[in-house]
């Protein structure tokens, strides 16, 4: 499906809801990553979803 | 917070959101509609512009109408914790934790939340995390539910449940009360903290049908220590007894009493009115009052 993208302005008051640090948008991905947190949240049809329990873990072993 | 201390099963809160985002009917929704609009009336008395806004717990999105526009809000992102209300807001969107609102410092001019705070686990920390996201001078306009909301089915349940089992297990969620809530807004740093309380009323064809609506609207019981079990349903049809017998007018229809506390505060900003540091007075109070002689 196409994603319809995020909203740049709501991309600059978003931020990791566990440290409140800065996100980095992964267009490619679809996903909002925050290093600090080690976390990558999903972005599903243009939707940000922010939520500890949804992100993907930067392990380093996934996929 | 560990899980073990939560008082709310936030993942409960978020299943009971998602069944409500399937089934929302003006109807089940109109509490909502009828608080979302005293809070837009508390706008009107602001003449504060607030470019960027952000509403949690937004639900529908029912309320972006309104506040478009309003006092000069010219950005308005809507929140909510379940996926599927969020997907029917229109414009910008996205899912968040109300615990754990993901908002950048001194990102926004005004945090507006329609009924979402009172499931919160912490709530101290909620609000600093809000009031910490806004710009100086930036508002903070919530609705949540109070103390006294569905006393008459908090007192009947109870009842109902002692006479049948000899036990009580908590039905209800806990809520915050006035004064709580004006010392929670200034722990959290905000100044000029106003509470006030609307008492809303409404009516319903028979005690079973309140609670009907309130598995609608999304609001039973998200209490961690709950019982995993529905209450017997011969302690719901006494309790559905009771509260006709207390509460009904005579043809069956009930009064439920929704206590809801309407909070502004302000992130703190040196144009505000402030009192005088102590010893900071020009004039000598014995002066006022005379000498005493």
């Amino acid at each position: 499906m196409n994603d319809a993208g995020v909203d740049p302005k709501l991309l600059e008051i978003l931020v990791c809801p566990l440290t409140k640090g800065p996100l980095a948008y992964d267009r490619e991905r679809r996903e909002l990553v925050s290093e600090q947190a080690g976390l990558a949240y999903p972005i599903r049809d243009g939707i940000p979803i922010m939520l500890v329990d949804e992100a993907r873990r930067l392990d380093g072993d996934e996929t | 917070m560990s899980e073990s201390q939560a008082p709310f099963d936030r993942r409960a809160v978020r299943l009971h959101r998602a069944r409500a985002a399937a089934r929302a009917t003006e109807a089940s929704e109109g509490l909502f509609r009828e608080v979302g609009l005293r809070l837009l009336d508390r706008l009107d008395d602001i003449t504060r512009r607030f470019p960027v806004a952000v509403e949690l717990g937004a639900r529908d999105g029912a309320l972006r109408e309104g506040l478009a526009g309003r006092n000069g809000v010219a950005f308005l992102a809507q929140a909510d914790l379940s996926e599927s209300f969020a997907r029917r807001c229109r414009g910008p969107r996205f899912v968040a934790d109300e615990d754990l609102p993901p908002l950048g410092p001194h990102s926004v001019d005004l945090v507006v939340s329609n009924l979402a705070l009172h499931w919160v686990n912490d709530l101290p920390g909620c609000l600093s995390q809000i009031r910490r996201s806004l710009r100086p001078d930036g508002l903070f306009l919530a609705a949540l539910l109070g103390d006294k909301t569905l006393n008459e089915l908090r007192t009947v349940l109870a009842d109902a449940e002692i006479a049948a089992t000899g036990g009580l297990s908590p039905r209800l969620s806990p809520m915050v009360d006035v004064r709580d809530a004006g010392a929670l807004l200034q722990r959290a740093g905000f100044a000029l903290p106003v509470v006030d309380v609307d008492r809303i009323d409404v009516s319903y064809r028979d005690p079973l049908a309140l609670m009907r609506d309130l598995r609608g609207m999304g609001e039973t019981n998200a209490v961690a220590a709950r019982p995993r079990r529905m209450a017997r349903r011969d302690v719901l049809l006494a309790a559905a007894a009771l509260y006709a017998e207390r509460h009904g007018d005579g043809e069956g229809r009930v009064p439920a009493t929704f206590d809801v506390l309407f909070l502004t505060a302000w992130s703190p900003h040196g144009s505000q009115q402030r009192p005088l540091r102590p010893g900071g007075g020009q004039v000598s109070l014995a002066k006022v009052l005379g000498d005493g002689r």
